[in-house]
């Protein structure tokens, strides 16, 4: 726990100040209808440093920052454009365009470099779990000026400007971007970029409300991500990606139940509930009739959630040797891990292993991973011709199932059917 | 003048191929493997590698170029084991079947080497390998160098037989060489004998095999994926208790993840050469192990 803590905490407080910068940034993205400016800019000042990378400046050197900062006041400029130019087509194709042209740029670039994709790759896949204090040291100066300067010219920066303060609303963006894609990554700015804006505009119409919303959300949901990825193992920039997909969702569901009718929105949750239940049940049915030796992820979840459900369809005989098989394939894993600890020990301990030993520790290495093969083919082919056996029955209790669940009066087609 | 020179250069230009000709056209898909066939073909041999030195060739992607230099080649040298596995779908695009799979001019380099981590079709917890191959960088072991030779020299002399004996005895004075070296290399490493280390990347089971070395975790369980934080304070936990304190990371691997790991554990970075040409002055397979041992004896030696 302690440990955790320890790793955590400055993640943590790198996503809060990026929280608190991206989600003011994300109403302000959203009112303008440009969601992919960040993706662009990032891009852009990626392509700066490589081309910094390529006249032989150091990664994190000065060089490379005022090459990334350069060009990304040449994408601001255009972006600015692109505003007048987007009457007739939208702004977010232009967006898009400079955003692959970008990308592939910097592709030809590095190919021409030794080493280049990895540093490219560095650029745009930062890991928050391995920021720290000193990127807070930098990153919150830069914030809160960015911030302060849009306070002041708040009058300006709302809505739409004039080019000179759409320059001044991209280039800012741009600086946040570039400083923040070096922490923690593409998809995960993208995340801290609209989904706590976008939680906030749902349930607030003040542009204060929707930040404070945004902040809250933000910052509950980096925690929640953060604690995920440590318990349950996971890399920490794709889970809280997916923690905020959820939150997202959640909102989204929650949003009738506090904007409308709040007995209407009850009832239309259950019916689609049980339609959704139904049409999973009936199609499982019809996939086990129609092909029992095919995948069935509904029994197979099921099953793999409580493996004792399979008792229900296997004779004795099939429960033993499924079982059997089950037992050796283990057993013949556990054999295959002990010799290779036993090689990998001795890599440093007692008398070296000559070749031969070697030679012959992976040929049984190779024989148990066959014969652990072969146990896993019984245990699929048992359960397989037990479903292909009890198929009819199961399916016509499923689909039994599923119409029990479906939401439509069937007492109502009953009475009626006479006349 | 002009012209004079224009027909000159048109000249060199027809006689180019002719005087390549009378070298034997080898395709590696690695510097080592590159390094290792020039060691037996000598100035028979001209030799290229498709990927080029210091990048992933577990992530190599082919350029039309590379179908180019198949279609050309007379003998294909590949590491096999899956980590080159990209090779098969370029080989298809080349169409010659005789440096395909099983082909006369085809050589799979791991062939008769001593496979370390095997698992089956299974794949392990947290070793940072996806294939059932076993681990592929035996390279990293100077005394597999005589097999790997044995399968170059082999193929050399079957398609080369006039100069079947020039290629022997090559490789018999290269491996004369190798063999001093490697006795150097085994006095120099033998001071860090069970020193425990962490590498980002599971490249270094042969090499930590030949000079009885103690890797004890691996940064990168699975390519291309971020560690978990769980993970990393596992890592860092082991590293702490039982004093690690080397980092071993190649020029390709990401250096943040890396440093991280080694400041909160206090342990020092050296950045080690995984491959010919990844670091300079590894410009051959021998100076790859004198660079190598040279960087990791005064890592741990200069603390």
């Amino acid at each position: 726990m302690i440990d955790a803590f320890q790793f955590l905490w400055p993640a943590f407080l790198v996503a809060v100040c990026l929280v608190g910068i991206h989600a003011y940034f994300g109403i302000m993205v959203l009112a303008r209808k440009v969601v992919f400016v960040d993706l662009a800019l990032a891009q852009i000042a990626a392509l700066g440093a490589t081309v910094a990378f390529m006249l032989g400046h150091p990664a994190q050197s000065i060089a490379t920052y005022g090459y990334s900062l350069t060009f990304t006041l040449l994408a601001a400029v255009l972006l600015a454009f692109t505003r007048t130019w987007g009457t007739r087509v939208p702004q977010e194709a232009l967006i898009g365009v400079i955003y692959v042209v970008a990308a592939a740029t910097a592709i030809l670039l590095i190919d021409r470099a030794p080493q280049g994709a990895e540093h490219l790759k560095q650029i745009l896949t930062g890991n928050i779990l391995t920021s720290g204090l000193n990127d807070v040291a930098v990153i919150v100066p830069v914030y809160a000026t960015v911030g302060l300067l849009h306070w002041l010219l708040r009058r300006w920066l709302t809505g739409a400007g004039s080019l000179i303060w759409e320059f001044v609303f991209y280039a800012t963006f741009g600086i946040v971007v570039t400083s923040s894609v070096a922490i923690a990554g593409v998809l995960l700015v993208f995340s801290f970029l609209i989904i706590p804006a976008t939680i906030g505009v749902m349930f607030a119409t003040s542009q204060p409300g929707q930040l404070a919303i945004g902040w809250i959300v933000g910052t509950f949901v980096s925690a929640a991500g953060l604690v995920a990825s440590f318990f349950l193992d996971l890399p920490t920039g794709a889970t809280m990606v997916c923690a905020f997909g959820a939150s997202l969702a959640f909102a989204g569901m929650l949003y009738p139940f506090l904007r409308g009718n709040r007995g209407q929105a009850v009832y239309t949750a259950i019916i689609t509930a049980r339609w959704i239940g139904a049409v999973i049940l009936a199609g499982s049915a019809l996939q086990l009739a129609a092909a029992p030796r095919a995948d069935q992820p509904i029994i197979d979840m099921v099953e793999y959630a409580i493996p004792s459900l399979r008792t229900l369809y296997f004779t004795r005989a099939e429960t033993t040797t499924f079982a059997d098989a089950s037992e050796h394939a283990e057993r013949y894993r556990r054999e295959a891990e002990q010799l290779n600890e036993v090689e990998r020990r001795n890599r440093t301990q007692g008398q070296a292993l000559d070749d031969f030993s070697i030679a012959r520790i992976s040929s049984f290495l190779k024989s148990y991973g066959e014969m652990r093969k072969g146990e896993q083919f019984v245990m699929g082919e048992v359960r397989v011709r037990a479903r292909e056996r009890v198929r009819w029955g199961a399916s016509l209790g499923l689909l039994a199932f599923a119409l029990l669940i479906a939401p439509v009066s069937w007492r109502l087609l009953w009475v009626r059917a006479p006349h | 003048m002009v012209l004079r020179s224009v027909l000159l250069a048109a000249l060199l230009a027809l006689a180019w191929p002719a005087l390549a000709k009378d070298r034997l056209e080898v395709v590696t898909t690695t510097t080592d493997l590159r390094s290792l066939t020039e060691a037996v073909g000598g100035s028979r041999v001209t030799v290229v590698s498709l990927v080029p030195p210091n990048m992933d060739a577990e992530e190599y992607q082919p350029k039309p170029q590379d179908v180019v230099r198949l279609k050309q080649a007379r003998l294909l040298v590949r590491v096999g084991l899956d980590y080159d596995l990209w090779l098969d779908r370029l080989l298809m695009q080349a169409d010659r079947p005789e440096i395909g799979r099983g082909g006369p001019n085809y050589v799979d380099a791991s062939f008769a080497v001593a496979v370390l981590e095997l698992r089956g079709m299974s794949v392990g917890p947290g070793d940072g390998h996806a294939h059932g191959s076993g681990n592929p960088h035996y390279w990293l072991d100077p005394r597999n160098a005589e097999t790997i030779t044995a399968n170059i020299l082999e193929a050399l002399a079957r398609i080369d037989p006039a100069n079947a004996a020039t290629y022997e005895s090559n490789r018999d004075a290269f491996l004369g060489r190798l063999n001093a070296k490697l006795t150097e290399w085994e006095t120099k490493l033998a001071a860090l004998k069970s020193v425990p280390m962490v590498a980002y990347h599971n490249s270094w089971p042969y090499f930590a095999r030949r000079f009885r070395l103690d890797i004890v975790g691996f940064i990168e369980t699975k390519p291309g994926v971020p560690p978990s934080p769980a993970h990393l304070s596992r890592i860092v936990r082991d590293m702490r208790t039982l004093g690690a304190r080397v980092v071993v990371r190649e020029p390709h691997e990401p250096e943040r993840d890396v440093g991280f790991v080694a400041s909160k554990a206090g342990a020092k970075v050296v950045t080690l050469a995984a491959s010919v040409g990844a670091l300079p002055q590894t410009d051959d397979y021998i100076s790859l192990f004198d660079v190598d041992v040279e960087a990791l004896t005064s890592a741990v030696i200069g603390q």
